[in-house]
């Protein structure tokens, strides 16, 4: 620890470990330090914890800014990680509310209305009763995704890093698929198109095209979400932030919020301290940063000359993954009346995943959008007689670049309407005789709460190279500064909620081994 | 299982490491933290903005416009805002650092075009901080405030292109940067105005909005309700009903209402447009703010109203006792000793002021209780809409106020006591 490193005003002078960030992968990093009796200090600029996993509140309703489903929370009987991470071993007092369907797609191009259930078995049966003959590739396929997830539950178990030879031996099918795309692997099984179409949306999870999303991360999202269902908190997903905050707290850990951290301090290569924007300096010698590499290595470590060339190197390699474009309504009239059965959509013309990020990454209305009637897996989120619906879009990390501030605005309305309009018609549903409350978030909306780096929600793009496998394998050299490492989208795990819990808990555990009290 | 052949597999599995290692060997070693949409977001919500008074008009013997302009040479560009949003202020008395939200009276298009924001302010007696811009604010006076805030706001994928536009008092200044963006051409609607006035003199911009009447009679109209009219009147008098609302704008039906003034307007027009049985959805109204007199709230609990209680304040590691009067919102007691949390609308809608109650209860005003469901469960309040009732153990957030060291405002625009503290 930095001995020049003055008392101060609002900090105690050191803590084992400052956890900056309070987004999902922050949020967990500091519960498993304070699980572990460490003395952690989690600071945070805004002034909620969470991160994308918050709420606004607009006239009578609540609305969830980012969640669609949390996977791998499980049941009560069939425990997933979530629960058993955050409920069991946490502590943390969130309630999960099911929800009630995996998806129901409606391609227009293509004819397809069809609702997809939950379960490895009812999946392929409906998927096959959708396209006779397509049963046994499906049922292949998805073994084979299976085998996956068995392979990333010992990496995780292995702190995410594992053994090539165990993974070789025990996990066969996860090492001949984990070099290539989900599409070349994909190809291979010989599932008829249509069939295909009804297997894909889920990609837009993972933000890149089938042709380019690494096969691993794309199978274990697919299988888990299907065997295991999904569930979202009971009170928006700032309900489980704001639990989690509180379960910090109550095991004598610190949250602040608020408080910007401007520089991360590195002497003789390795952690020191943090500095506040206010100018109050606190030691620490493990930092666990839930925000993005670019902005730490560029920004925050306090001399860029402390900074091995390799990290920016890194860095400039890796690509900015998309933001999105959101229009979230207050309706004041019930599912029902308007015609809405599902839970969540996947509406489009049809479903070319290349053709979709294109579309995406260019500034330029939205032609395919995953909607979320909140009310469907939580009836009282909204008052009687209302509903709460989303509708999201991807949007590539850059094209609102060249938006005016004086034209921002009729952009974003003139984006929310095709995509409003596309939601009527899919479901014949006229929406706009409803608009109680509407807000439309863009790449902006997400970089002035959170202060993503060009507002990205996906964090780096997941292309094999990039995959949780290469992050996995290369995580030992890309350790640039002693006692400073990574939790939530950027770090090994790759972006989503879940996958930012696990690798906050596992920066976390891996600080904990160093830590001596 | 084999993909395209064990070897080729594995070749491609063992590949990935050093893939990425080429790529990285690739890449630029020079950081590049180029953030054009970053860069939106603070030309968009800057985080707050100084700004100098560059001209003061007299509207009417107690209000004045002041218009308020980027410091010659400063660089900072003035936000573009939706009309009808609000700054708030930021102000040192004495050792108190308070915030007051103002709508912006000009529009978004004299923003853009004129560089310059129009803050219209009536002086109140006994307000803690109008009296102050009264006196002190002139030409050259440096201002401190927020970057725009704020949700009552025309949209075009929710309201009607007809509105009816309901003011009372000093609630027309966010109406009249709606008519005035209408005319400089960004809002396409028609605007029909009820502008409730007490006395014949008391209209504000009435000259303005005449001649905008006159030149477009299809898309705006006037029409001022006089309270206390005297025999010179030969307008609508009385307060604005039911039946002057139908007499005066025809059929609701389909119309969107923008509503904003003091909270007795609202009490009394929220029955009336019942009454016309217009959707919810067709009804915007600014937030209330803080009553002047909490007691004449009639769901307070009146047992409180003269007692002060005593606070515990937590801010970081430090902790401070404060008394807080039972007819002072939390937050006002917080600033009065010189510790507020940073807040912006003072309704209870933003949760800027959003700080953790340890123990004790609180009065929250039920048109201001704009806490998120978690923050309930979990024991959170909005420090501005709500009232001790017992002594308290709060937790503040860090930001704002001069404890916290850092982006209070600037060296302290106004230096005498308040009237209201002593």
């Amino acid at each position: 620890m930095n001995k020049n490193i003055k008392s101060n005003l609002h900090f105690d002078s050191y803590y084992d470990a400052v956890v900056i960030g309070a987004g999902n992968g922050g949020l967990s990093a500091a519960l498993q330090l304070s699980l572990d009796n460490a003395k952690v200090l989690l600071l945070e600029q805004h002034n909620l914890p969470g991160g994308f996993a918050t709420s606004f509140v607009r006239g009578r309703f609540e609305f969830e800014p980012s969640l669609h489903e949390l996977s791998n929370v499980g049941s009560e009987q069939d425990k997933g990680f979530m629960r058993k991470f955050l409920q069991d071993k946490g502590g943390v007092d969130v309630e999960f509310m099911p929800v009630p369907e995996a998806y129901h797609l409606i391609l227009s191009d293509e004819g397809v209305n069809i609702k997809i259930p939950f379960g490895i078995e009812k999946f392929t049966d409906t998927i096959a009763a959708a396209v006779p003959g397509s049963r046994k590739s499906i049922e292949r396929y998805m073994q084979t995704c299976r085998e996956t997830l068995g392979a990333i539950g010992y990496i995780s178990r292995m702190n995410g890093m594992p053994d090539p030879k165990v993974l070789m031996d025990e996990y066969p099918s996860f090492m001949v698929t984990a070099g290539y795309t989900a599409k070349q692997v994909t190809d291979t099984f010989g599932i008829p198109d249509r069939a295909l179409d009804m297997i894909y949306p889920y990609w837009c999870y993972l933000g890149i095209p089938v042709n380019r999303l690494s096969f691993t991360i794309w199978a274990l999202v697919l299988y888990n979400y299907i065997l295991k269902g999904a569930y979202i908190p009971r009170h928006t997903s700032h309900g489980m932030s704001a639990a989690i905050d509180a379960r910090i707290r109550e095991l004598g850990g610190r949250t602040e919020y608020s408080t910007r951290v401007t520089k991360i301090l590195v002497e003789d290569g390795r952690v020191a301290g943090v500095e506040t924007a206010a100018g109050e300096r606190i030691g620490t010698d493990y930092v666990i940063a839930n925000l993005s590499p670019n902005v730490v290595y560029g920004r925050l470590v306090d001399d860029r000359r402390k900074v091995p060339e390799d990290a920016y190197r890194l860095v400039n390699a890796r690509k900015i993954g998309a933001s999105a474009f959101v229009v979230y309504l207050g309706l004041d009239a019930s599912p029902d009346e308007l015609g809405i059965e599902s839970y969540g959509y996947f509406i489009g013309a049809s479903m070319d995943t290349g053709k979709a990020y294109d579309n995406y990454f260019t500034f330029e209305a939205p032609e395919m959008q995953a909607a979320i009637c909140l009310n469907r897996a939580i009836p009282d989120c909204s008052p009687p007689g209302t509903t709460i619906v989303s509708m999201t879009a991807l949007a590539g990390p850059d094209t609102w670049k060249d938006v005016r501030p004086e034209n921002y605005v009729r952009f974003k309305q003139e984006f929310a309407k095709v995509m409003i309009d596309q939601f009527s018609e899919a479901l014949g549903s006229p929406l706009s005789d409803h608009i109680e409350e509407i807000e439309i978030a863009t790449p902006q909306t997400f970089a002035r709460y959170t202060g993503a780096f060009k507002g990205s929600i996906y964090a780096y793009e997941q292309d094999p190279w990039d995959s949780v496998v290469a992050r996995s394998m290369s995580r030992p050299q890309e350790q640039f500064i002693k006692g400073l490492d990574f939790a939530g989208g950027f770090a090994s795990i790759g972006h989503g909620y879940e996958s930012s819990f696990l690798s906050g808990r596992i920066a976390a555990q891996m600080a904990m081994k160093k830590i001596t009290r | 299982m084999e993909v395209y052949g064990k070897e080729k597999d594995l070749n491609a599995f063992f590949g990935l490491v050093s893939e990425r290692q080429e790529r990285v060997k690739q890449a630029s070693p020079l950081p590049d933290m180029e953030d054009p949409i970053g860069d939106l977001s603070r030309m968009l919500h800057p985080e707050g903005i100084q700004l100098v008074v560059s001209a003061v008009r007299e509207e009417t013997p107690s209000v004045k416009t002041f218009r308020l302009e980027p410091a010659a040479g400063s660089g900072i560009g003035l936000p573009v805002f939706r009309p009808g949003q609000y700054v708030s202020l930021k102000a040192k008395i004495g050792d108190a650092w308070i915030t007051r939200p103002y709508s912006i009276s000009s529009s978004s298009c004299d923003a853009l075009s004129s560089g310059y924001y129009e803050l219209t302010i009536q002086k109140k007696e006994g307000g803690f901080l109008t009296g102050h811009i009264w006196d002190l604010w002139k030409n050259g006076t440096v201002v401190d405030m927020s970057g725009p805030h704020g949700n009552f706001y025309y949209d075009s994928l929710r309201d009607s292109l007809d509105i009816v536009a309901i003011a009372g008092g000093t609630g027309i200044t966010p109406i009249r940067s709606m008519v005035r963006e209408m005319f400089a051409g960004d809002l396409d609607m028609r605007i029909t105005l009820l502008y409730g006035i007490r006395t014949p003199d008391c209209a504000v911009f009435s000259k303005e909005f005449d001649m905008y009447a006159a030149r477009e009679p299809e898309r705006f109209r006037v029409v001022y309700v006089c309270s206390e009219s005297d025999n010179t009147w030969r307008g609508p008098s009385g307060f604005i009903t039911a039946s002057c609302i139908t007499e005066n704008t025809g059929d609701v039906k389909g119309k969107t209402f923008f509503v904003c003034g003091p909270r007795e307007m609202y009490r009394f027009l929220d029955r009336e447009l019942e009454a016309l049985d217009i959707p919810r959805r067709r009804i915007r109204q600014e937030a209330s703010g803080e009553p002047f007199d909490v007691t004449s709230e009639p769901e307070f609990p009146g047992e409180t109203k003269d007692r002060t209680f005593s606070v515990v304040v937590r801010m970081g590691n430090k902790v401070r006792t404060i008394s807080a009067k039972g007819v002072d919102t939390v937050l006002v007691s917080l600033e009065k000793a010189g510790i507020g949390p940073d807040s912006q609308c003072r309704a209870g809608e933003c949760g800027m002021c959003r700080s953790l109650l340890m123990s004790g209860d609180v009065f929250v005003l039920p048109d201001g209780d704009g806490r998120r469901a978690a923050d309930k469960k979990f024991g959170y309040i909005h420090p501005c809409s709500s009232y001790p009732l017992s002594d308290l153990e709060i937790r503040i957030p860090l930001t704002g106020g001069v404890v916290a060291g850092g982006n209070g405002g600037s060296s302290g625009i106004l230096t005498r006591e308040g009237q209201r503290y002593e």
